[in-house]
């Protein structure tokens, strides 16, 4: 049996318990579980049936089964990095306004000095 | 003929200075606009040295001609200058000016640069640093600037990245300003241009020292300035 056999299923399986516990807690939303639990599954099985990979492949017109694999994983850090950008995007747009509005809200007298 | 700026006009000028970490330099600059007998509205954008402490002190000598706000943490001279622009319309000001804090501009300078806004023969001026004068670097990276503005912009100007502006209250009331960094000497421009505001461009004095070149307009912002026009152009 190869190493990654081993460790992939187990890294899968804990991930999951990660994110069952986050769910559970309230820290993520159903929809975000679900995907993220069918991303771990694919890799789960992926690294037991390695094989299962080409019948994927082969429906998306991917010769190879790793190619599909490596295919996949590209998109899915795009997707992750793209989103990510856009999050911090809007967080910054927030903290300017929260920024500029408690300095405009507190312009420092000599009042302020004498306090 | 230049037209002579009277008293009432200074009175109605406020100068907006936006200044992160310039304990060394802010005060010249503070105090050498304040006994001209202007106005200043000044923005601490988060510094962690003492230019606020300084400000302050300004501030004790000259009550009258400073008001302060201070953004709680630094996020960029963009952002400062929009919290300036917002800050002084409680003042009801008529001539609006901006300078840096770093003291590369002469404080002399603001009558000029308010003069064609008091004349009324424009609502906006740049004051243009002579790129002759410039060290070679930041000349090479302000004529990239130009030249991006030009392009992304379609704006022709002789100095797209100064500090040195000076527009009217409508001039103001017409622009929208979003940019957080330095971006918004050519978001200035633009929204000038845009908004077919009567601009003019006045020469300026600019004194270089190795303090006031460590700021400003070098290849590394350059850089950051054409990314961000290129994800304005792209993403609006």
């Amino acid at each position: 049996m190869l190493v990654y056999s081993i460790i992939f299923p187990i890294v899968s399986i804990l991930a999951i318990g990660i994110f069952y516990k986050r769910f559970k807690n309230g820290k993520n939303s159903l929809s975000s579980f679900i995907v993220w639990t069918i991303l771990w599954i694919f890799i789960f099985v992926f690294s037991i049936v390695p094989d299962a990979s080409s019948i994927f492949a082969r429906f998306f017109g991917i010769s190879r089964g790793l190619d599909f694999i490596i295919i996949l994983a590209f998109a899915i850090l795009f997707y992750i990095i793209g989103k990510l950008y856009f999050i911090i995007e809007d967080m910054q747009n927030d903290m300017n306004k929260i920024v500029k509005e408690v300095a405009l809200n507190n312009e420092i007298t000599l009042e302020d000095e004498e306090e | 003929m230049e037209t002579i700026i009277s008293k009432k006009d200074i009175h109605n000028t406020y100068v907006i200075i936006p200044a992160y970490n310039e304990e060394t330099r802010v005060r010249p600059v503070v105090e050498g606009i304040a006994k001209k007998g202007f106005k200043m509205v000044i923005v601490n954008d988060g510094s962690t040295d003492n230019t606020l402490d300084v400000l302050k002190d300004c501030q004790k000598k000259y009550p009258k001609n400073i008001f302060i706000y201070s953004h709680i943490i630094n996020r960029g001279v963009g952002l400062a200058m929009q919290t300036g622009f917002e800050a002084v319309l409680k003042y009801n000001p008529k001539f609006i000016v901006n300078i840096d804090a770093d003291g590369q501009h002469s404080v002399a300078d603001i009558e000029n640069v308010i003069e064609p806004l008091v004349s009324g023969r424009s609502e906006a001026v740049i004051g243009v640093r002579p790129l002759k004068d410039m060290p070679k670097s930041r000349n090479i990276a302000n004529s990239i600037m130009n030249f991006l503005t030009k392009i992304f912009y379609n704006v022709d100007v002789s100095d797209s990245q100064t500090g040195f502006r000076a527009l009217t209250i409508d001039a103001l009331n017409q622009i929208q300003i979003n940019a957080q960094g330095y971006l918004i000497s050519s978001e200035f421009i633009r929204e000038i241009n845009d908004n077919s505001i009567p601009f003019e461009e006045v020469t300026i004095q600019t004194i270089y020292t190795p303090e006031t070149q460590s700021k400003g307009t070098n290849y590394k912002v350059a850089f950051k300035i054409f990314i961000q026009m290129m994800k304005h152009k792209l993403f609006g």
